[in-house]
């Protein structure tokens, strides 16, 4: 690079950070177009985490080359986090599979194939599955990272075409507690707010999430609201470790591990005992549940809450804080202008995950911090399409497209009109979820799986047990990915994907946001994008199956290329006739106007008009939401229309403290919990293979309370046994002030079979969400030796 | 040679601190800082890992509170890819075991 050309680009760098800030600064203008030449910088969005940011990917030469935000972006304000920055660094990687991949055995070694034979494989094995064993006898697990056209074509074959609900993805491992707890509560899933809300809050209460390393570019929002208003914001962090996102606390409440459902009940008995709670707004829009879902009173509420007093609270959190911090909390979260609570797996990775979503739910619901600005109950999103495709897409084995439970035969029936297909071919019953899918794969009820976009192999809880199953040669594996993962590892077939603008298709964020992101650049070798596989593997399996109807599943996006045409026909059919009256009514939101609209749209959206305002900011609320002026039913302000709750109400839930599956004892005396760091992502297969993130952080290592290493024997380094009752890690120690002592804590992305931390988690699962309970198990923690030189380890 | 823009963020209070700690760094170049903390700033470096490591190192500054990226420019490696040269492994890696 000549030095004037390198001169552009730095002042059109800091005029970029500069514009961010509002700051002038005496360069000329002229720069960014002349660092811009030759490049051509295309929009989309971010790939590598839930928050959903507005990303601008360079292109010269037809070669990735750099990132971009833009300072206008409505999710990010154009700042992307260093993981964002590096995405596209995936893209030319030379680990990229490029070609089909074959054996007929597991402990045969892979060939290369060509795409017929691999399409005429995976259809030949996947009918002769549904010969022996019918709908129940295959199986589909997606991911929160595949297009929301790709879940879509995936689980309509699935269910139209193969007669199975045996859809699922790995969104049941991280969402599924947040998606029940906002039915359970507001009778619809998703968020009534969305990211707009920080700006106007002014009390942040942020449980079970290291907002800080789990979604930076969020993080910093809400620190610029905190720093700009010293005051009059509190930020107040509750978590059984000390993290990043503790630096800008105004207090933090550390706990030990699932003693939380304790705190909260507790904060809802100061509320009400103090009389914060909005009593008006509790009359006009909630009724009281308790067990399945029985009505009761809002004396039976008092009577059940008046039971956790801060003092009690106190002492079952572990005793490391006042009674009155649980006081002082309460009436910062009920008095504030606007509060606005955030979590993600600290909550939803339980057993009573659901419950514990209740919970922060209730305190939202009888102080009224709900449907103004400034305030809401937000689950943030792992992944950049759990929401889109897997939760609104009909990813899951409970829910069809558009939020409609399989088990509603008038709903049922509805897709099956939309897709043509004869009434009574998606079965009436839920198919497995993703914990039975793995159990029955270890029983060789399921003969043939496709795994897209995921790696159960390292990502399931107690995983050892469920790779036994996944080994088995009678059970056929097809995986779709962009690198070999641990799941790859045990695949018959290992179909090239696209990645990331290599495509085109939407990811819907965590605040009901759709975004579309459009072909840029062309994928390497053979790769292709996954809704040409599954319409040409379909197509192949009418045929052998000689089932007209499967055709039919694929008829109206026959001849339609790859790039755009297909995704779009795709998205069209979803959204026109499968969202249209649905909460998340996407009919406005076409590919038209997603690429009008640089931030996307957020549902509902029935029309092209609305959604060209940039859709519903805010849920339920007449004059905001179209929907609750069509589904009006008073003159009340809000109209809380779910689908979930006929009397629409939102539902203040009674939920006593429940302890984890597994508790500490005599023989496992620690609590472990597992997490992430910034720079990785779930199984690393990504972020493991872009050398300046790994080296950031090459390998897991296991954080010791100082107190407990002191006990132990521990210094930093030192290798530690990490021993529950299903599997041990040999992991480094940083011994730190991040757990509370007691609690061990590790990050889980890391593949080396002496790190993985899945074989040392419990597959316990909430009975309503189905989730596991990836947070809390009991271990030994036991020091091994000296500190050794460790290699990182990526398939 | 990678090139960012960053808005770094500090407490108001801390930032003279900050900008003499980014001062004593020859890839950090300072183009300007406001009355709420934050600094406008360059960053440029030999590698995309030399990046990382000064991104780290800056974060890890007591007085700062945040490292927002909102640039980065890699057209030398990008133009380094296009001639057939592969961008760098991380140690540790290996083919698929089973992959011919
Ligand atoms: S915060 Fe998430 S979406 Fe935003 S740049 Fe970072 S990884 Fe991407």
């Amino acid at each position: 690079m000549t030095q004037t050309r390198r001169d552009f680009i730095k002042k059109a760098a800091a005029l970029s950070a500069a514009s961010y800030v509002s700051m002038n600064l005496p360069i000329d203008k002229i720069n960014l177009a002349r660092a811009d030449e030759g490049v051509v910088w295309h929009r989309g969005s971010c790939r590598l985490c839930g928050v959903g940011c507005r990303v601008e990917l360079g292109v010269k030469d037809g070669v990735p080359m750099g990132l971009r935000g833009v300072a206008e972006s409505r999710t990010n304000f154009g700042y992307v986090c260093m993981k964002g920055t590096y995405f596209w660094k995936c893209m030319r990687h030379p680990d990229r599979l490029t070609k089909p991949l074959y054996r007929a055995k597991k402990s045969d070694a892979f060939k290369e194939i060509s795409w017929d034979k691999a399409l005429d494989i995976a259809a030949d094995q996947f009918a002769r599955a549904h010969k022996a064993g019918g709908g129940d006898a295959v199986a589909y697990y997606g991911s929160g990272q595949s297009l929301t056209e790709e879940t879509y074509l995936f689980q309509k074959i699935m269910r139209g075409g193969l007669q199975s609900n045996n859809v699922e993805g790995n969104p049941r491992l991280c969402m599924a507690s947040a998606a029940a707890g906002y039915l359970s509560s507001f009778g619809a899933d998703e968020p009534i707010g969305g990211y707009a809300d920080f700006e106007k809050a002014h009390c942040f209460f942020i449980i079970g999430s290291n907002t800080a390393e789990a979604h930076p570019v969020l993080f910093r929002r809400i620190m610029r609201r905190k720093l700009d208003n010293p005051n009059t914001v509190k930020v107040i962090n509750i978590d059984p470790r000390i993290s990043q996102t503790s630096r800008i606390a105004d207090m933090h409440l550390q706990f030990m591990p699932g003693t939380d459902l304790a705190l909260l009940n507790a904060m809802a008995n100061v509320i009400m005992e103090e009389k914060l709670y909005d009593a008006e707004f509790v009359k006009n829009y909630a009724t009281f549940r308790k067990g399945e879902a029985e009505q009761t009173t809002l004396e039976d509420f008092k009577a059940q809450v008046a039971k956790y007093t801060p003092e009690m609270a106190a002492k079952v959190c572990g005793g490391t804080f006042k009674a009155d911090d649980i006081r002082t909390i309460a009436r910062w979260f009920a008095k504030s202008k606007g509060t606005v609570s955030l979590w993600t797996m600290g909550l939803n990775q339980r057993k009573r995950g659901v419950w514990a979503n209740n919970l922060v739910h209730n305190l939202h619901i009888i102080t009224g911090q709900l449907v103004k600005d400034g305030a809401d109950s937000l689950s943030l999103t792992g992944q950049p399409n759990a929401c889109g495709g897997v939760r609104e897409g009909g990813g899951l084995c409970h829910i069809l497209p558009g939020h409609r439970p399989v088990e509603n035969e008038k709903l049922r029936r509805q897709v099956e009109a939309a897709w043509g297909v004869p009434e009574g071919r998606i079965p009436a019953a839920p198919g497995l979820h993703t914990m039975a899918m793995f159990s029955a794969i270890n029983e060789g009820k399921i003969k043939a799986i496709w795994i897209n976009c995921t790696s159960p192999a390292q990502s399931l809880p107690n995983c050892t047990l469920y790779n036994k199953g996944m080994d088995r040669d009678d059970v056929f594996i097809v995986c779709t990915d962009i690198f070999p993962t641990l799941t790859t590892q045990k695949a018959n077939l290992v179909l090239p994907a696209s990645f990331h603008f290599e495509k085109t298709g939407v990811y819907g964020c965590t605040e009901r946001r759709s975004q579309l992101t459009r072909k840029a650049i062309d994928s390497p070798g053979e790769a292709r994008a996954e809704v040409w596989i599954v319409r040409e593997w379909a197509r192949r399996l009418a045929e052998k199956m000689n089932d007209p109807v499967i055709a039919q599943c694929i008829k109206p996006f026959e001849g339609l290329t790859e790039g755009y045409e297909l995704p779009k026909a795709i998205w069209d059919e979803y959204t026109q006739k499968l969202t249209a009256g649905r909460d998340n009514d996407l009919r406005g939101a076409t590919y038209a106007v997603l690429e009008k609209m640089a931030d996307g749209v957020q549902w509902p959206a029935p029309t092209e008009e609305f959604a060209l305002t940039g859709g519903t900011v805010k849920k339920f609320v007449k004059g905001r939401d179209p929907m609750a002026t069509t589904e009006s039913r008073n003159d009340l302000p809000y109209q809380f229309y779910g689908a979930a709750h006929p009397d629409r109400t939102l539902w203040i839930w009674l939920r006593e403290q429940a302890d984890p599956e597994e508790m500490p004892d005599a023989e496992y005396p620690f609590y472990l919990s597992t997490g992430r760091i910034i720079d990785h992502w779930h199984t690393m297969s990504m972020t493991g293979r872009i050398p300046e993130l790994l080296r950031a952080n090459p390998y897991a290592y296991v954080e010791v309370n100082p107190k407990d290493a002191d006990r132990l024997g521990i210094k930093p380094g030192d290798m530690v046994e990490i021993k529950s009752r299903r599997g041990v890690n040999l992991l480094p120690a940083k011994v730190y002030a991040g757990p509370v002592e007691g609690m061990v804590f590790v990050y889980w992305h890391d593949q080396h079979p002496d790190r993985m931390i899945n074989k040392v988690t419990k597959d316990g699962i909430d009975p309503g969400s189905k989730e596991p309970e990836f947070k809390i198990c009991a271990v030994q923690v036991k020091r091994a030796s000296d500190p050794k030189p460790l290699e990182p380890y990526i398939v | 040679m990678p090139i960012s823009g960053v808005v770094i963020a500090s407490l108001p209070s801390e930032t003279n601190d900050v900008l003499r700690f980014l001062a004593t760094l020859s890839q950090v170049e300072v183009h300007g800082a406001d009355e709420k903390g934050n600094i406008v700033a360059v960053l440029e470096t030999e590698s995309s890992d030399e990046m990382e490591k000064i991104i780290d190192r800056i974060s890890r500054d007591q007085n700062v509170l945040h490292v927002g990226l909102t640039y980065l420019n890699a057209e030398d490696e990008a133009e380094r890819i296009i001639q057939g040269e592969e961008p760098a492994r991380p140690f540790g890696f290996r083919k698929p075991s089973g992959t011919t």
